[in-house]
């Protein structure tokens, strides 16, 4: 015992001088040196040269790649993927894609200094502010002048105006189509009890509470919720019915968040009225995403507010575990307002920019426009050839892994219209998708929403439960935003 | 020269760890007071603005709302993670039965291993208004109406510190006992003879003898409580929010989803130095230093 | 502990019985999470999504623990997760006792600046150094090194403050005569304070060993390269979840659980080993007069 703890001290003690000598040794250089990086930024130009050729001959292109969503699985899949980007493009490509705190990471590598030629991002109010604080590359003449990009089946060319920044230009290159949510519902309930598809406020109450009380699990057990949502996640299309958006909607130059008006009070109050009887999942305030989905999925609610692409999700999972099971997922659009307009929500896009102070801007660029063409959208899709699929001639064919893989490897959904879907959409999917295109619109984020958030949610989520009454909820939910100065009027 | 002969080995063997701060502690933290001082842009340009960043945090009641459920919070949570795992240390060192107190050692321990995402989900489910076990008790023993503990903001305050009590008491529990077993056998024997009763024992040997593993736990955690983050992290939603944002919080907030980095910075500094005019309060008051 | 057994009259066994009932109400709050999620781990896909605290596997299923196992070549990350625990945990046990036995030293000249200066270190946000941090380990070219994440956190005031609490114990007098028979200090510490903590050196390994064992945050910052990835952030990296955007992949819940399972199972296995080292603490205090 006692020799064992002497050889290792002794050895530990050793290293330790060894490392700590070292260390602070280089600590003083890291002074320096970090200081010669921050002026190298401070030099940098913050747009680099925008109409560099795109096509440069592949050669030794190096990229590097700092994303949330693309890429293999697990790492030995990310390995191959890497592989695939250099048997398609000659790009030499490292993708690393964080487990998670994905947005500290991306933090921590900009300010640190660390070079990347792409980095994804889906917040378009996180795009404005690295906009502000000189992250982004100006992409306005490569994005016009490439001849992938600037064609409309490719990118619809409004779509664009999604990744402009305030002076109107392209600051970023799409990643995959985005979706929007919505109301699901269980298609198979409806049936079973003898209901249609609601379209009016009345008509969803009617739905709802016959969800709840008709048992139409047939379990016999009063276990089942009408409603469900998660924290405030998107009850869009239930405030539709009063004609109110989510998030700022600029009305003549002024701030203004409808959902802290008067016209939203009767909606909180109908929530209320179903939470008050049952009819809604109380647990709505502390749910996550995750677990709405669970409940849904295991039969304990008939509705809930989502994903378009999960509408397919929801169907698919359900028939991979019985493959005779009747549960059918719906996609419901929301409740017109008096004025008969629909508001759905879109949700912010996935995209790609280029950072400033990216190493191989030509590699970049090349790489965005492979991922808007078939191959690109093959491997982000499907995955990586003879590892989730097999081709022969035209006809692809997944693996087993590529089955495990849901055809997601970052792009689930693609803009262009020329390339196909092999396996056509899941069932479900192209119903809730031709709702958003016809009435999603993108929400507004300016400078300061994570704390009007807070404010609004907390007022909506209390009258929504009942804790508080719905006009004196939105009396102090404006009265807070107008007194922080977070709106105009 | 005496006094070197005599204490210079003890000096070389801080060294390493000396050295050790410097570069991983520090160095970034001066970096920190730096990025406090700056408009700090992600890139390009990064000016000094002097103290603006402590003005505008300062002046920023979301601030003042997380110090004041800082002070709160953490405050219980001081009390009860000292008071419960010693109690729990004491009562298991009266348990005779090796079997028994080992395995109870064992349980108490794992919530420690648990990240809070998963103890907190469990917890959610647990406190739940429809089927969590709380409130069925609530509802089927006590009669009463069932309450959404966590979407009330009077209890809000409170389940954040009694669910870090829980989930850390086992592993405090360790350090008491590591004290307790530390205690020389002999004092025991004397009081024995001197006919001492357990309880007696407990209190002229045990808890005198355990005075420097309590100081050493309760300047632990007055050092950690200003920094709460993942229970509130995961607990939190919306309708309590503006009871139980903490100070980390909000530096979260700022930091990671606004990016507005200086004033992060400044904010972190502001916690910093609460936390080191606490920690002399305690030093001063358990006479840490006095051996 | 046989003289105690002796004087049981009926008050203590009273009071004995009164504990047992208090600790036994207590563990199982505390065991019932943990009998959820491998409860869950061992459920079918569909069955684990059920919103409800089960003690049971519904429709008994080791599918979640085939999906990880097919998936994720797991003695990679299992081998650098033991590499950085083992070596991480007995250098910073080392250099922590180190320190801590310094400050044991009444009238040792400096003391009190030394011990703010390492209580400095702990107040510290982390996320408020996350930058120049990362700079430090670029400027050391320890960014994808598994040396990143044994330095991270190598020393810690925590445990240096432990130590010392715990050599306190250790009567002065013994170092005092130690030395008159001209041991040094390096020896003193090694041969006695050392042994004679080993319930508190225990105490610290243990802590340590399952704080390296679940850090998160530093191999998601320092490790790009995904074949360097610890256990932890591979399985978490697998069960990444699509649920804040509209990607399509799921993770079930059961995958989710096994994962949780296989990650704390070796702190479950490793903790009667240090165990052990409580009752050696009794053993060695009994022979220190």
């Amino acid at each position: 015992m006692k020799k064992v703890w002497l050889t290792m001290s002794t050895v530990a003690v050793a290293s330790t001088m060894l490392l700590s000598g070292c260390g602070s040794d280089s600590g003083t250089n890291d002074a320096a040196n970090s200081n010669a990086a921050a002026g190298n930024n401070a030099n940098a130009p913050a747009n680099a040269p925008a109409d560099a050729p795109a096509n440069a001959p592949a050669g030794d292109m190096k990229l590097r790649i700092l994303d949330a969503n693309v890429g293999g699985k697990t790492p030995e899949e990310n390995a191959k993927f890497e592989a695939e980007i250099k048997r398609l493009t000659g790009i030499d490509a490292s993708i690393e894609k964080p487990a998670s705190d994905y947005d500290q990471k991306v933090l921590t590598a900009l300010g640190s200094g660390e070079k990347y030629d792409l980095i994804e991002l889906s917040d378009l109010g996180k795009l404005a502010t690295f906009v502000d604080q000189g992250v982004v590359t100006d992409l306005t003449d490569f994005v016009t002048k490439s001849t992938v990009l600037s064609d409309p089946s490719v990118v619809p060319t409004a779509e664009w105006d999604q990744l402009k920044d305030k002076d109107g230009k392209i600051v970023a290159v799409f990643s995959k189509f985005q979706g929007g949510t919505m109301p699901i519902v269980r298609k198979d309930w409806l049936d079973k009890l003898g209901l249609k598809e609601p379209k009016t406020l009345d008509e969803y109450y009617n739905v709802l509470k016959a969800f709840k009380e008709k048992d139409p699990d047939g379990n016999g057990k009063n276990d089942t919720y009408g409603l469900c949502t998660s924290d405030l996640y998107d009850i869009q299309g239930f405030m539709s019915a009063a004609g109110v958006k989510a998030h700022y909607v600029m009305k003549d130059g002024k701030r203004t968040i409808p959902y802290a008006t008067e016209a939203a009070v009767p909606m909180y109050e109908w929530f209320a009225k179903l939470v008050k009887e049952g009819i809604m999942d109380p647990n709505f305030v502390t749910n996550d995403t995750g677990k709405m989905r669970n409940l849904f999925l295991s039969d304990r609610v008939g509705m809930v507010t989502y994903w378009d692409a999960w509408v397919g999700m929801f169907n698919n999972t359900r028939k991979q575990a019985d493959p005779n099971t009747t549960f059918q997922a719906e996609a419901l659009e929301g409740i017109p307002g008096a004025d008969g307009t629909i508001l759905m929500r879109r949700g912010d896009p996935d995209f790609w920019i280029i950072p400033a102070n990216a190493e191989h801007p030509d590699a970049a660029k090349k790489f965005l426009e492979f991922w808007h063409t078939e191959p690109g959208i093959t491997l982000g899709s499907l995955g990586i050839e003879n590892e989730d699929f097999t081709k022969e001639g035209d006809a692809y064919k997944l693996t087993p892994t590529g089955t495990e893989h849901n055809m997601d490897h970052g792009v689930p959904f693609w803009y262009n219209q020329n390339v196909k879907y092999p396996f056509g959409k899941l069932p479900g999917v192209q119903e809730a998708q031709d709702l958003v295109t016809k009435d999603a619109t993108l929400e507004l984020s300016l400078p300061g929403w994570p704390d009007a958030e807070k404010i609004v949610k907390n007022y909506a989520l209390k009258a929504m439960s009942g804790q508080m009454d719905a006009s004196e909820a939105v009396k102090k939910m404006h009265e807070e935003l107008l007194g922080k100065k977070l709106i105009d009027e | 020269m005496r006094l070197l002969k005599k204490y210079g080995a003890l000096y070389v063997m801080m060294v390493p760890v000396i050295a050790y701060f410097l570069v991983f502690a520090y160095y970034p933290l001066v970096k920190g007071l730096q990025t406090s001082l700056q408009d700090y842009k992600l890139m390009g340009d990064r000016p000094y603005v002097g103290f603006a960043n402590y003005d505008a945090v300062l002046h920023d009641s979301l601030f003042w709302e997380a110090m004041v459920n800082t002070l709160v919070i953490g405050g219980g949570i001081l009390l009860f993670s000292f008071v419960a795992p010693l109690v729990i240390a004491l009562s298991l060192n009266e348990v005779l039965r090796t079997w028994f107190k080992k395995m109870a050692q064992m349980i108490l321990y794992v919530p420690h291993l648990l990240s809070w995402v998963v103890v907190g989900g469990i917890w959610i489910f647990m406190l739940s208004p429809d089927s969590g076990i709380v409130n069925m008790i609530l509802v089927h023993v006590f009669h009463r109406a069932p309450i959404n503990f966590l979407a009330d903001s009077g209890y809000a305050r409170w389940i954040m510190i009694l669910l870090s009590t829980w989930k850390e008491m086992g592993y405090t529990c360790i350090l008491f006992l590591a004290g307790i077993v530390s205690i020389n056998p002999s004092l025991y024997e004397a009081a024995r003879m001197d006919g001492a009763t357990r309880w007696q024992q407990l209190t002229y040997v045990t808890l005198p003898q355990l005075s420097n593993t309590m100081k050493v736990v309760f300047l632990l955690n007055t050092l950690g409580i200003l920094r709460i983050f993942d229970q509130v992290f995961i607990l939190r939603n919306p309708t309590i929010a503006s009871k139980v944002d903490v100070l980390m919080m909000y530096t979260f907030q700022k930091g990671i989803l606004e990016i507005q980095l200086g004033p992060a910075a400044a904010a972190s500094f502001f916690v910093l130095v609460l936390t080191l005019a606490l920690t002399l309060v305690v030093r001063r008051m358990t006479r840490f230093d006095e051996v | 502990m046989s003289d105690r057994f002796e004087r049981l009259g009926w008050k203590n066994k009273a009071f004995d019985m009164l504990n047992a009932l208090f600790l036994l109400a207590l563990m199982l709050t505390m065991i019932i999470p943990f009998i959820n999620v491998l409860a869950l781990s061992f459920s079918s896909g569909i069955a684990s999504m059920r919103p409800e605290i089960v003690l049971w596997p519904k429709q008994f299923s080791a599918e979640g623990y085939q999906i990880v196992w097919k998936s994720l070549d797991i003695w990679r990350p299992l081998l650098n997760s033991v590499i950085v625990t083992v070596i991480g945990t007995t250098l910073h046990v080392l250099l922590s006792s180190l320190a801590g036995y310094v400050f044991i030293y009444p009238r040792l000249p400096g003391k009190k600046v030394m011990l703010t200066f390492i209580l400095i270190t702990m107040m510290v946000p982390q996320e408020a150094i996350m930058i120049p941090l990362y700079v430090v380990n670029k400027d050391l070219h320890l960014i994808n090194t598994l040396s990143s994440l044994v330095l991270s956190g190598l020393v810690s005031g925590f445990s240096i403050l432990l130590m010392r609490s715990f050599f306190l114990n250790v009567p002065y007098e013994m170092s005092e005569s130690a030395k008159i028979d001209g041991a040094g200090e390096f020896r003193i510490f090694l041969t006695m304070y050392l042994r004679l903590a080993a319930a508190g050196l225990a105490t610290v390994t243990l802590f340590e060993f399952v704080g390296r064992w679940n850090m998160f945050t530093a191999p998601v910052m320092f490790i790009n390269d995904s074949m360097k990835y610890t256990l932890q952030v591979a399985l978490k990296a697998m069960i990444i979840d699509t649920s804040s955007n509209s990607g399509t992949y799921m993770v079930t819940t059961n995958v989710r659980m096994a994962g949780i399972v296989i990650s704390i199972l070796p702190l479950i296995a490793v903790y009667p080993f240090v165990q052990k080292y409580f009752m050696k603490g009794i053993l060695l205090g009994a022979s220190k007069e």
